[in-house]
């Protein structure tokens, strides 16, 4: 197989799954399925950065993007689920 | 050799696909958190070896950076809430 | 046969049973019951077939600061990883797993 068929079947895998996990993320009922979902698109959407050589762009998306936003995301959602089980009538304390 | 190195990485990169599958149907977040693990180390993989067979070295800062972000996404996943379970 | 030559096919060699470790990883991540057993499949997948794929690509590419970056990473990996799986599964086995908070 000759280095542009192998380059091209590369970014098809690259963009499908990209897509896949977009909608999955998107239309996952649980907050905390959804960040971890959000935190999988964002390490995917680093690689295909890399792959269109801007290795600067993905530095800051797999950082900022995957990395940080992925842990404020993960203590946000905690945080509305034990105000929603609190809210619920249930003891969380 | 280049087109060797892309071929892995094109077998790898098929690999953290179907591990996705992991992510999705999960039962507990712990498992979700393990792929997403597996993903980050797969990820490391493919960028070493697509440095190398697209001339880029600077990829391998960014692989630095996926292995500090499996560590702080693992951590702010286990942190224990303040009220409920200190033991 | 020249020594590149003989570096080039060690390299493939092990480039190529790294990438049959990481697939191991996720057949035992799909195909295992239950989650210790999954964190096991894991954490032996990741950690080895990382540290071959390092060594074919130091083997590929003999340049000693290249090598020791590859070697910095992969320890940086292995600590992480190890502590990571520590923390899951002393998590799991408290009981905090499960989707509901």
């Amino acid at each position: 197989m000759s280095q542009l068929t192998l380059l091209i079947v590369f970014d098809a895998v690259l963009l499908v799954t990209l897509l896949v996990l977009a909608f999955a993320a998107v239309l996952s009922p649980e907050p905390r399925r959804a960040v971890m979902l959000f935190i999988a698109f964002g390490l995917w959407l680093s690689l295909i950065w890399a792959r269109l050589q801007a290795p600067d762009v993905a530095l800051a998306e797999a950082a900022i993007g995957a990395g940080l936003g992925g842990a404020l995301m993960l203590a946000a959602a905690r945080r509305a689920a034990r105000t929603a089980s609190r809210s619920r009538g249930d003891d969380a304390s | 050799m280049p087109d060797f190195l892309l071929a892995m990485a094109l077998v790898l990169l098929l690999t953290m696909s179907a591990g996705l599958a992991r992510v999705v149907i999960g039962p507990t977040p712990a498992d979700r958190m393990m792929a997403a693990q597996l993903l980050g180390t797969s990820g490391i993989a493919v960028l070493l070896l697509l440095a190398l067979s697209l001339d880029v070295p600077a990829l391998l800062d960014v692989a630095l950076i996926f292995a500090l972000l499996a560590a702080v996404a693992v951590a702010a996943f286990t942190r224990r809430r303040a009220g409920r379970d200190q033991a | 046969m020249s020594t590149e030559a003989i570096l080039h096919a060690l390299a493939a060699v092990c480039i190529v049973l790294g990438t049959t470790f990481f697939l191991a990883g996720t057949i035992g991540l799909l195909r295992l019951p239950d989650l210790f057993s999954r964190l096991h499949a894991l954490t032996k997948a990741d950690n080895l077939g990382l540290g071959l794929v390092m060594l074919g690509l130091i083997l590929y590419d003999p340049n000693p600061f290249y090598a020791v970056k590859l070697l910095i990473l992969w320890v940086l990996v292995m600590v992480s990883g190890a502590t990571g799986a520590h923390l899951i599964a002393k998590r799991a086995l408290r009981g905090d797993g499960e989707d509901a908070p």
